[in-house]
């Protein structure tokens, strides 16, 4: 009550204390000690609420009694106050013992300097240069040792990340999401990233140990904005319009006289050289069975490709799928409001946030309505609470566009040749029209003719027709809050009390067209799922610290217990009108289900952390978790770190060097767990429900489990330095680590005749290590210019280190010890004999024993080729990201590249259109055009053969390097200083040009170069390039 | 106000996270149901079979590897009698899909044993199980062990040459029980002693009740061991069992053209249902791929000179010239309407017309040709009335019988492959095929078996590369 009335309050009456005060106008600039404008920092009269916050520019005016004192402050700075004087005041702030930069870690914040692991944060500034739309933008190329891959262009998908390796198999590999204190359940991309104030990258285990059991892959922590204290209230508006592309090309495709010539030349090729035809014989029936095979004839001649191989007539369509399918100039919009401020007791942050962004294919979108409040208050001298609420609901309509679905938009280009109509067409090729003489697409299932009737690839479906006529509709509405009170109890003893409470909504809609396509002959289906997601978690902290002399103390002792269940239902049913598409129009119930499934951790954590003189620095973490995950014998886990580090630059032998302004060194070990993404109850054999047969109940057994399954474990090290050189003109930080999982949760294959495929169990052992390089510069830092550069890149590499059994082969890839979870192990292509113009592999020669000689020879035996590791590994070798800095006068210019150089990619996309018309109606790479046609051909594509063969098999042939740049983001902006802004009490006016995406150089073409992390392509739509232009205002 | 403040805050810390001594016990999987619950009830077990029989019609691998109507149709289209047009099956239609990683040789050899998998355990739990009476399990057991040995005998069939090609072959490992490491290969007389073995108990313990004709009933058992029988050639044992299997499920010409879509029909021994909330859309064979009318595949057709074999008074004659092609040989001349494709259409596994015509082939084989021969008039008469005895004695009296079979049983279990790989004949393609002579298999063909996947070559330490080298 008391806090809502400290909020009311503040709301109504600030802006009226600043106009009571008149007297003289004080006006200036506020920079860093390098002269960079400092946007937001804090001018405050002393004594007074009255107080203004600096624009971009530093730029600040405040009207003050004469003769006040002035207080300018800013986080990280040593505030300084001046008497107020009608002359303009610039003042430069120098940094509060630079590193007492104060740094969100695991339950609480550090400074900097007293840090002993490894923490990356990416400030309010970098994520305000940066206009992203979601966090996961932010962090990728900003941070080193970070993998972001974003799979597929649909807008509002999260992106999967991988901090420093991949340290799980089957468990969850990716980071634990923290936000305000709290383990985040719901999807990343409903924070709006203008409403974020930090976000902290922890790596080692020093600074994750303390989330324990879930802590082993890194831990990401998102801390939202709140208001300053005794600062006037801001109004911030932005707005953003852009237009939005694909940012790569997608591969070519054959044209319709080419493709019918090539499958004339494939149909003839397999009459001659597999069924023994006669050259001429092969010919004929090439010629005349074309049609048949294909289904369809879009030329006005019977037999549009005469004996020679010839095309004869006219096509009387070409499709171009991709035009039907893809959006030409998708719209991208984002509108933000935001009021901050505060008293001298309470802060407020109140943020909105609109966003609706198109995808690559048509009818793609994501919507977003994101809304936050935060207020903080002291209670009294002693107490002090706060409440973060977070609304959000985002809406995300998504046409297939990855995996084998007939309706997968991606698939379809690539699978359904331009020799297809897009519209039905009659059996002589002229468009059909119906009773109201209106064009229909295509289904390629009318079955009443058999030319221009039943299409051989993908029938009953439409590429269009799905995007269109199908909705997949995916609705989340969002809620948390996030509660504490936190009680002094002595002036050194503190405890705080955190309640979160978060629920997610999932609301995933289907609609099938009740009268084309799949359910056509259902008359169409809705399936609808709602499924809640519900966390609750409780933090009870008792906080001491104290300092004796140069000894300074803190400790933790804190008790958690997190909650989380899942509750989904689902319906779906089949029979509905024309346009009704919900569930009460449904006449004939497929489905339902539901279930509630629940997890619980319940833990004891302390800290102890020491220093000296601020110096030498110490600290141990550990922490005890039970999880419901495991049977009661093996549910409890202990996990552990400790660390320490060294601020030599404190020392009097390096204080003499000049030109190193601050050195630290630090090491840390730890060992962590990981519970994650392995279902509820894992270790349990059960029976699951759901197989009835008719009207009996019907149950089968889940797979083999192992009862004792429990936590993998993850030891990590980690040693790095710190440092600032030649007066602050470079700063940087390089840091090794090693960090090795045991007892990996995984599903170990079984032989398949145990009608098993697998059993889950803790298995082997992986390790990651790698080094990580950051440097940031100030290049030219003058009054009107300055250019900042940064660099990051690591180099990173996973080894399997243990396995029970000496090898696994998973897909496309060998398990050993020794080699990397992502080494290809596939057969190797030898090239295409010239003599027959058949595919070759390598296979090695074995002796009658079995015995591998060393020699190999080519087979056109697919199956008998051997399997060999390929030294090409998925993963990159080397990724990072370049940024630059740029303001001169009132523009500002900052951009973002990241980059990953290293990994291979198996294009099975590629591959499939490489099939040499295997099969009859599927599409083609213009690279077809140099396969062989005649012996004595030098060609690396085989000849062509309508008839089953393995020349596209997985083999090194559609293996390639996949190294990228990406200029992920580009803004550049004009700031406004113009007189006319005080009459409309303007405050600061920035407008900006923004690009994401907008280059990119790929060394392997026609994919997006972010692919799975096992480097499969699937169908996958790309990514978009946005160029959009933007406006801020501060009132 | 600020004490009570911290009250409430307390009281709701409280309340929420509560101070439960069993907090990490108390969730429990709500989804599933533990073995207890399972084994010691009649209720449960029956659950437990209900599941099994759902899953083997369920959608394994993609829409050409869905169940067990998978397999069958994948031998349907290998023959001379029906032709495929660009469809799903295709490279079985070429008689050409056999190599270790290809998906129909994963499918069938990971499909059945799967299912033996789930039989093992339904056995084991049944015979351990405390509650259940001697005659429940005895029950329930023989329907297992039917089941079990159905699977097994489907493996034989496709993973090696037929039994009497030479029983020391090796064959498919066999499993008794729930197992974790992978067996080595067993022998063709191995394997087939073990399927004999199961079904010999099966046909004593199976009860002739049963909730519907989608589950085991004595007939069913004594059908599969008749099938069996006849493939080992043992033709006294196939006439008894076929004799039994029959019993109760009487000829009825007149079910013959309403669609093939409902295990009601009183011909039908086993069946798989379907339900429109229980379909597997469009995956399921014949139905979808031999309709080509409604809304399925579509795209089979049958070969001119099989269809020209049938007299017009035949019921059996479904044969239309839908895209009126008249005398034309085009390879979509002739479609059939036997089959009504829906999502609710039920399948057939087994029914009484093979049984009478194990029967027939059984006696003609041991000499007794004369009522080989008027029990084969006797359906012919009820095909068609018009039909007359044949008059042929020896070969041709086998010939008769084995062109019946095919008459009878076009599209369901792949009669012509069944019988040309038993028999160790070829099938030679004729006719308006699409694929012709390319396609066809000589007596003994290797195309009539499948190499062993690689998956499992890749996950048995007890099979190596070897198995594979001339298969």
């Amino acid at each position: 009550m008391r806090l809502s009335l400290i909020f009311l309050g503040t709301l109504i009456f600030s802006p009226l204390v600043i106009f009571a005060q008149q007297n003289i106008n004080v006006s200036g600039v506020i920079s860093d000690e390098f002269g960079m404008p400092l946007p937001g920092a804090t001018v405050i009269e002393v004594g007074t609420v009255n107080g203004v916050s600096t624009d971009f520019d530093g730029n600040y005016t405040i009207e003050v009694l004469e003769g006040a004192t002035l207080e300018f402050s800013y986080v990280g700075y040593e505030p300084q106050t001046v008497l107020a004087s009608e002359n303009p005041i610039n003042i430069s702030l120098m940094p509060a013992n630079e590193l007492e930069e104060v740094v969100v870690v695991a339950y609480g914040t550090q400074s900097k300097q007293s840090i002993v692991g490894s923490v990356a944060v990416i400030s309010e500034s970098d994520i305000q240069s940066q206009p992203a739309t979601t966090i996961t933008q932010a962090i990728q190329g900003s941070v080193p040792g970070i993998n972001v891959v974003n799979t597929g262009g649909v807008p509002g998908t999260n992106p999967t990340i991988r901090i420093r390796g991949v340290g799980s198999i089957n468990a969850e590999a990716a980071p634990l999401v923290i936000v305000d204190g709290a383990p985040f359940n719901g999807n990343l991309n409903n924070i709006a990233q203008e409403q974020v104030a930090s976000i902290s990258v922890l790596k080692d285990a020093s600074s994750t140990a303390l989330y324990g059991s879930r802590g082993a892959n890194g831990v990401i922590i998102v801390t939202t904005k709140s208001g300053k204290r005794a600062s006037p209230t801001t109004i911030s508006i932005n707005s953003v319009y852009g237009n939005s592309n694909m940012a790569t090309p997608m591969h070519d495709l054959l044209g319709i006289d080419d493709y019918t010539q090539f499958f004339w030349e494939a149909y003839r090729n397999n009459e001659l050289y597999e069924n023994g035809l006669s050259p001429d014989a092969a010919a004929v029936a090439a010629s005349s069975n074309l049609i048949s095979a294909l289904g369809y004839n879009p030329y006005e001649v019977p037999e549009p490709v005469n004996n020679q191989g010839v095309l004869t007539g006219n096509a009387a369509w070409d499709t171009d799928w991709k035009k039907a399918i893809l959006n030409d100039n998708a719209l991208k919009i984002q509108h933000g409001l935001s009021i901050s401020g505060g008293s001298e007791k309470t802060t407020f942050y109140l943020g909105s946030n609109y966003l609706k962004e198109e995808g690559q294919v048509k009818s793609t979108y994501f919507e977003r309505f994101a809304t936050r409040l935060n207020v903080d208050t002291d209670v009294n001298d002693y107490i002090k609470s706060g409440l973060n609420l977070s609304y959000s609901t985002s809406k995300q309509n998504t046409p297939n566009q990855s995996g084998s679905s007939y309706s997968n938009s991606i698939q379809w280009i690539y699978t359904v040749p331009s020799y297809y109509p897009l519209y039905k067409r009659n059996s002589d090729g002229t468009l059909f029209k119906d009773s109201s003489d209106a064009y229909l697409l295509d289904y390629g299932n009318n079955n009443s003719q058999i030319v221009n009737g039943i299409r051989p690839a993908l029938s009953n479906e439409n590429g269009l027709g799905a995007v269109m006529n199908n909705e997949i509709l995916k609705s989340r509405t969002y809620l948390s809050m996030n509660g504490y009170i936190k009680i002094d109890i002595l002036p050194e003893l503190n405890f705080k009390s955190n309640i979160f409470y978060e629920r997610a909504t999932l609301d995933n809609f289907r609609y099938t067209h009740n009268k084309y396509g799949a359910a056509s002959s259902v008359q169409g289906r809705v399936s609808q799922d709602r499924d809640f997601y519900t966390t609750l978690n409780a933090i009870q902290t008792l906080n001491y610290s104290k300092s004796f002399g140069s000894h300074n103390f803190t400790a933790d002792a804190i008790f958690e217990s997190y909650r989380f269940e899942q509750n989904l239902l689902e319906a779906q049913g089949t029979g509905y009108l024309p346009g009704v598409k919900v569930l009460n129009g449904s006449t004939v119930p497929e489905s339902v289900g539901g279930s509630i499934n629940e997890e619980r951790i319940l833990s004891a954590i302390s800290r102890f952390s020491y220093n000296y003189d601020n110096t030498y620095f110490a600290e141990v973490s550990y922490r005890r978790d039970g999880s419901t995950k495991f049977s009661k014998d093996t549910r409890w886990g202990n996990f552990y770190s400790f660390g320490g580090s060294w601020i030599a630059s404190n020392e009097t032998f390096i204080d003499d060097i000049e030109w190193i302004d601050y050195l630290k060194l630090k090491f840390s070990y730890g060992e962590l767990g990981n519970n994650r993404d392995i279902g509820f109850f894992p270790y349990l054999q059960v029976f699951d429900t759901g197989y009835n047969q008719l009207d009996n109940t019907g149950v089968i057994s889940s797979e083999f489990v192992d009862p004792n399954l429990t936590w993998e474990k993850t030891a990590l090290y980690n040693f790095g330095t710190e440092f600032t050189l030649f007066e602050g003109k470079l700063e940087g930080g390089i840091e090794y680590y090693s960090k090795e999982s045991i007892d990996l949760i995984y599903d170990k294959p079984l032989a398949l005749s145990t009608g098993n495929e697998s059993i889950k169990t803790n298995v082997g052992a992986i390790k990651n290590y790698g080094v990580e390089f950051s440097f940031n510069s100030m290049v030219v830092s003058q009054e009107d210019l300055t250019v900042n550069l940064g660099i990051n890149f690591s180099f990173d590499r996973n080894k399997i280190t243990n396995l029970t059994q000496e090898e696994f082969i998973n897909g496309s890839k060998k398990w050993k010890v020794g080699k990397s979870l992502y080494d290809f192990f596939i057969r190797e292509s030898a090239g295409v004999d010239p003599e027959d113009g058949y595919q070759m592999w390598y296979k090695d020669v074995e002796t009658n024993q079995g015995v591998k000689t060393g020699e190999r020879i080519t087979t056109k035996e697919y199956g008998e080729a051997t399997r060999y590791y390929m030294d090409k590994s998925s993963l990159p070798k080397m990724l990072g990201g370049f940024n630059a800095n740029v303001s001169y006068k009132k523009f500002d210019l900052s951009a973002l590249f990241n980059f990953s150089f290293g990994s291979y990619v198996y294009d099975s996309v590629y591959a499939s259109l490489m099939s040499g018309f295997e099969s009859p109606g599927r599409a083609g790479h213009p690279d077809l055009v140099n396969r062989w046609q005649a012996p004595g051909d030098q060609t690396n594509v085989p000849l062509f053969l309508n008839g089953q063969n393995d020349f596209n098999s997985r083999s090194s042939r559609f293996l390639f390097k996949n190294n990228y740049i990406r200029l992920r983001g580009v803004n550049l902006g004009y700031t406004f200083d113009e007189t006319w802004m005080e009459k409309y009490q303007v405050q600061g006016l920035r407008v900006y040009f923004q690009g994401d995406n907008i280059f990119t150089y790929q060394s392997h073409k026609g994919i997006d170069p972010e692919q799975a992390l096992s480097g499969l392509t699937n169908y996958r739509s790309h990514q978009m390039k946005t160029f959009s232009l933007g406006m801020n205002i501060q009132l | 106000m600020k004490k009570l403040y911290f009250i409430f805050w307390v009281t709701i810390n409280i309340s929420l996270i509560g101070c439960e001594k069993n907090f990490l016990d108390q969730p429990r999987p709500t989804e599933s149901v533990n073995s207890s619950v399972i084994f010691e009830s009649r209720d449960g077990a029956e659950a437990f079979m209900s599941g099994i029989l759902r899953v083997s019609r369920s959608k394994f691998e993609r829409d050409d590897s869905g169940g067990l109507y998978s397999m069958y149709f994948a031998r349907v289209v290998k023959g001379n009698d029906l032709i495929l047009g660009y469809q799903w099956y295709l490279f079985d239609y070429e008689n050409d899909n056999r190599e270790p990683t290809y998906v129909r040789t994963t499918f069938s050899w990971e499909f059945p044993y799967s299912m033996i998998n789930q039989l093992n355990l339904f056995i084991d739990g049944v015979k351990n199980s405390s509650s259940l009476s001697e005659a429940e399990k005895d029950e329930f057991l023989g329907q297992g062990y039917a089941m079990r040995a159905f699977y097994y005998f489907q493996l034989s069939l496709e993973f090696q040459h037929t039994y009497s090609y030479d029983p020391s072959l090796p064959a498919p490992p066999i499993y008794e029980e729930p197992a974790l490491e992978g067996r080595p290969m067993s022998t063709m007389s191995e394997l087939y002693e073990f399927i004999l073995s199961d079904l010999n108990t099966a046909v004593q313990t199976t009860p002739q009740n049963r909730i519907n004709k989608s589950y085991i009933n004595r007939n069913v058992a004594y059908a599969i061991l008749a099938r069996v029988h006849q493939v080992m050639g043992n033709w006294q044992e196939a006439a008894n069992a076929a004799a039994i299997a029959k019993q109760g499920y009487d000829l009825n010409s007149s079910e013959y053209a309403l669609g093939f879509d409902d295990m009601n029909a009183k011909e039908w021994i086993w069946a798989m249902p379907q339900r429109s909330d229980q379909t597997n859309y469009f995956l399921i064979a014949p139905h979808s791929f031999t309709d080509n009318v409604n809304d399925g595949y579509g795209l089979a057709f049958w070969n001119v000179e099989f269809t020209s074999l049938f007299t017009q008074t035949d019921v059996r004659n479904t044969f239309v010239d839908l895209y009126n092609v008249g005398n034309g040989d085009q390879f979509f001349a002739r479609s059939s309407s036997k089959f009504t494709f829906a999502f609710s259409s039920d399948i057939p596994i087994i029914r009484s017309p093979e049984m009478i015509l194990i029967e027939i082939e059984a006696k003609a084989r041991l000499g007794n040709e004369t009522e080989a021969s008027s029990l084969l008039l006797e359906l012919q008469q009820n095909r068609d009335p018009n039909a007359q005895a044949s008059g042929n004695t020896g070969s041709a009296l086998i010939e008769e019988i084995l062109l019946e079979r095919r008459k009878e049983l076009y599209g369901e279990m792949g009669v012509e492959w069944f019988d040309a790989k038993r028999l160790r004949r070829g099938i030679t393609r004729t006719g308006n095929h699409r694929v012709g002579s390319s396609a066809n298999l000589v007596p003994d063909d290797k195309k009539f078996f499948l190499k062993i996947p690689q998956k499992e070559i890749d996950t048995n330490t007890n099979i190596d590369d070897s198995i594979n080298s001339n298969r």
